[in-house]
Order: structure tokens, then sequence, then C-alpha cells
């Protein structure tokens, strides 16, 4: 590992080294495969960088990466690994012994590592990224799903209410979302939190009990639930370096899974605690997959993307309710376009006392509170 | 000395200029959201996506109440034992008291308000029990029930026809269908139970506890 060291550990002025003859897999004696032969011991590795680059050892990040010393072994290694990745892949694709299934699998991955992102790609671009999504989802487990890629319907501004007063605490709502949106069920990732607070002491987030388990209502408290706000100024978008998400037309802030790098910036930003990282690989059995997807919205994430609420784009933009709004037993959930004067979502803003939350940050969240 | 005051107005009027025009670029059309709701839904164009597909399986009557015109789902349909005079065949004084009837509904007790306020004959007739009765005598349509119930919950019938209250069926586009106040609730006994959530997330719990041991 001596050799990767530079770019793992950011303690630049530590002096702590790992004892030679140990690595980093925990064994003192036999290998744990990185160990070649040919490779150099620490100290040796330590001294030669030292007297190539001197100072410079104290650099990080960027310069670091890009502006990288190295002697001419090293880089004739890394070229040679290179060079035999790429003619790996070259030959599994053009290569007239393989199967048609895993060269139109590797055909697929090329064009899916080389596309570009979903919020610059025209109609052709979107339904293409689809149709091999769907294609290579049906090579690798011979089941069919169907993905869409609707655009933003014009017209339409979808707003969300909630009655504070009519939420009693029984999570079908939670519960719904997660098997409509293909939510690990490893990490019980969960996009609502129903909080669970003590009557007379207002909102306080830190007091709240967002994980209760016993027969609900509970004497002496009430209950309302957060999710994506769905801002129509939101920081989330602000801040993300790569521009992997962005607020449509019809106000959603949606994330283009492929094109999350997962710094987790939009997670820090949002003010109120919208949106959720898979930090393992998502997993849904088979059975219990929904195969209803939009780009998106509920199609299978990866490790180390963000994901949120996304009014559940493949329903809304199909003219129906999230499903939280469906499940909800209570009608507390209101969902509709805020642009419509005789929709219900309307009439609710006009006629009960309606507020939102953290509104002085000037988020303009479209997700409301009120009460009967 | 005139050249040197005309350079310097021009910088001035440059540099005004690069203020306005950068000042401009960042400026919002809207001040606020609900100015942006107000002015982008005046016209209205109305939507290409209808719900009426996902109604189609439902059987629903279209009923006008003051200014709102929306679906509920009929009722008469639903009753198990409708039409009521196929058993109550005589007015109800006259079944109570003979020996050879069955006896019928005693599982229902009513738990709705309290005893000076209602009993069975607030709502139903005991002479003709194929309608609902108001408080004045006047018949109500079983598939109408919502006008017994806004006879005392007028907030609740506002926000119901407003769509403040009640749920909505399949989508947030018109027709607008919402549910009537008996799907919800059970009119002899109409407030919601206690029970358990529908999710708990154990690795929640496992999360905080390691938070606290650390």
């Amino acid at each position: 590992m001596s050799d990767n060291k530079k770019w793992f550990s950011l303690n630049l002025n530590s002096a702590k080294k790992e004892s030679s003859g140990s690595c980093s897999c925990g064994k003192t004696s036999g290998g744990c495969g990185s160990h070649a032969k040919s490779q150099i011991s620490d100290e040796e590795f330590d001294n030669a960088v030292d007297t190539a680059i001197g100072d410079e050892r104290k650099r990080d990040g960027f310069d670091q990466v890009f502006d990288v010393q190295m002697d001419r072994r090293t880089a004739f290694r890394k070229l040679t690994a290179s060079l035999l990745i790429g003619a790996g892949a070259v030959s599994t694709s053009c290569s007239i012994t393989t199967g048609e299934e895993s060269k139109e699998k590797a055909q697929i991955d090329w064009e899916e590592q080389f596309k570009g992102n979903y919020k610059l790609m025209t109609n052709d671009e979107k339904k293409g990224t689809v149709d091999r999504l769907v294609r290579s989802y049906q090579l690798r487990t011979g089941k069919t799903i169907s993905m869409t890629s609707e655009n933003a319907e014009e017209d339409v501004l979808f707003g969300y209410a909630f009655n504070i007063s009519k939420c009693q605490g029984y999570m079908d709502c939670v519960s719904a979302c997660v098997e409509e949106n293909n939510q690990d069920r490893n990490s019980q990732m969960q996009y609502i939190r129903i909080h669970e607070m003590k009557d007379g002491e207002g909102f306080k987030f830190d007091e709240a009990d967002d994980n209760y388990y016993h027969e609900v209502p509970a004497e002496g408290h009430f209950y309302m639930g957060t999710q994506c706000f769905h801002c129509d100024n939101p920081p989330c978008v602000e801040v993300c370096p790569v521009q992997a998400t962005w607020r449509e037309d019809d106000g959603l802030v949606v994330i283009d899974y492929d094109w999350c790098v997962g710094c987790r910036y939009c997670m820090a930003a949002c003010p109120y605690d919208g949106r959720r990282f898979n930090w393992s690989t998502p997993e849904v059995p088979e059975k219990e997959i929904n195969k209803n997807q939009h780009y998106l919205g509920n199609r299978m994430r990866k490790k180390g993307v963000m994901e949120k609420c996304t009014f559940c784009v493949q329903r809304s933009r199909k003219g129906q309710n999230p499903a939280c709004v469906d499940a909800c037993p209570t009608g507390a959930r209101i969902f509709g376009n805020l642009l419509d004067p005789n929709s219900t979502i309307r009439w609710v803003l006009e006629n009960k006392k309606v507020f939102r939350l953290k509104e002085d940050l000037g988020t303009e969240p479209k997700f409301w509170y009120f009460m009967d | 000395m005139t050249n040197y005051c005309s350079t310097y107005i021009l910088s001035y009027l440059l540099l005004f200029m690069i203020l306005f025009v950068s000042c401009k670029q960042n400026e919002d059309k809207y001040h606020s959201l609900t100015d942006k709701i107000k002015d982008k839904s005046n016209p209205y164009h109305g939507t290409s996506i209808h719900s009426e597909k996902y109604l189609e399986d439902m059987d629903l009557i279209e009923i006008t109440e003051g200014e709102h015109t929306f679906l509920i789902p009929e009722r008469k349909g639903k009753i198990k034992s409708y039409a009521c005079i196929e058993c109550h065949s005589k007015p109800l004084d006259q079944m109570q008291n003979s020996v050879d009837s069955k006896k019928a509904h005693w599982d229902i007790k009513v738990m709705h308000a309290n005893s000076n306020t209602m009993n069975c004959t607030t709502c139903h007739n005991g002479k003709d029990m194929n309608t609902l009765t108001s408080l004045t005598g006047n018949k109500i349509d079983f598939n109408r029930s919502y006008q017994l119930c806004s006879q005392c919950h007028t907030n609740q019938f506002e926000d119901w026809k407003g769509g403040a209250h009640g749920k909505k069926i399949a989508g947030w586009v018109p027709p607008r269908a919402s549910m009537t106040c008996v799907n919800c609730h059970n009119p002899h006994k109409p407030s919601f139970e206690k029970r358990w959530p529908a999710r708990f997330n154990t690795q929640t719990v496992k999360e905080r506890k390691e938070e606290l041991e650390h």
C-alpha cells in the first residue's frame, strides 16, 4: 500500500508510520495480495521520495494528485496496468468468441459510462439512456421493468400541504414510500420522518422522537412529518459541484443518480434534513421491486449517491398522488398543482392558516403546514 | 483638463452600467413564491393529463355543494343489506316488540356524542328505513350522507368541500374525487382508534445506541 499512501493520508505532518512488514489488511506474515515481490519497502520508498521531491510532500489535494512526481518504475507499472484494463475492455466488446449478450452488455456499459448529464439531454438522449437501463436490467436479471423519462408538464407547479391536527403517527406513509421508491431494505432508508412532539412545547426537533414504537396517537403528543420540501430556491442545488441535482420546471428538485459524485454537500446545505445518502449498496428483494420507474425517481440507485423524496415523480407526472398521500388513512396529506386556481392545494393555501418551516431562510419550500 | 474630466465621467458611467447589468442578472423576477404562483396561474391553461383512467373502476357520483363540484364514492351499493326495507317491512316499533323477528344490528352501539345529543333516530327514520332523516325530518339519501354530518360538523364540512379535510382518490389532476365522511369514519363510532405504527426502523435504534456509546 506504500505507493498509495500519498493519496489517502491527509495528516501530512504526523510522522507515525506503520511498521514495515505489516500491511493494511492486518496480517504480519504472508501476503494480502497487494504486496508484489518487486515492491520496495516503506522506508526505502520514503527516502526515495524525500530525496526526489523534498518539501513538496507536504502539499495536499489537487496539486498532489495531478502534479505528482514518480520514478520511472512506478510510472511504467501504472501505464501497463491501465493498458491491460483498456485492452481487456476492447477485447470483450470486439471479440468474435464472446456471446452476443455479453457484447451487448459491454456496449451498454460503455455508452452509459460516457453519457452526459440528464439535465442537458435532449428527449431522444433521455429515451436512449432509459432504454439502455431497461435492457441492461433485462440482460442481468431476466426481468423486465418499465422506466419512463416524462418531462415536466406545462402549467404545473407541485405543492404539498400537511395537516398537523390530522396526523396520528400511524406511519403508513413511511411504509408506502419505502415500497414505492425501492429504498434500501438493509439500511432501512426512509425519506419521510414523522416526529412525535410533546403537546404545548411547539416544534422542538431535537427533543422530538422520529422513531417511536408504541400505540399511537400517544397521550399528550402530536405528530408532524418532514421530507424533501422541494424548495423553490433550493440551497442543495446551489452547492452541488457537478450539477447532479436541479429544480425541474414543475418545481420538483431531482437528482441524476448517475451524475452524482457523492460529496454530500447538498446533504449539508439542506436546512430540513431532506436528503439521504447511500452508505451501502441498496438492496431490495427482487419480488418487492416496484417495476414502474422513472429515471429521476425510484429506479435502482448505487452505493455512494444521494437520494431523496421526489414527490414520487413516476406517479405525480402521470397525474397520480404520491404514495404517501395515497397511503395516509387520515387525509392529513394534500398534494396538487399550485398553478390550478381550482385545485384543493390552492384552496388550502387561500383558506387555512398555513406556515412553512424556517421561512426566514428564503428557501421557499413548496410544503406547507396547517391546522384544522 | 477637459480630457481628464471626460475620462473620469466615462469610467464612472461604465462602472454604473456594469453594476446595473450584473444586478439585473441576479435579480429574481418574483419577490416571493406566492407572487410567482399568482402570476403564473393567470391565465391557467389546464394540463394535458387527466385522472379519469384512475377512476374508471370506481363507482362514483358527482355532487355540487356551493361552488365546488366533485366526485364521491357511491354508497348504497356498498351497504350489504340494502335496501333496508327488505327486512324493515314494518315500522320499527312494531318489529322491536314482535317475538318471531330475528335479532339484528346487535353489534352496533352508538359512540357518537352523548345520549342527550344523539340516538338512532337522530339519523334514522324508524318508519322509513331506506333513507336517512335530517334534524328537521327531511329525507336524506344514503348516497348523500354527508348532508347529515354537516348539520353539526359545519367546519369540517367547509374544509371537506374545499379539499382541506378528507382523503382524495387517485390523483391531483381533474376531475377531483374525494372520499365522503363515511368512507373514513364509522358513523356509529366516528373517532379514529389507537394502533401500532406501520413501521419501525431498527437500524436507527442501533445507530443511536452506537452514538451514545461513543
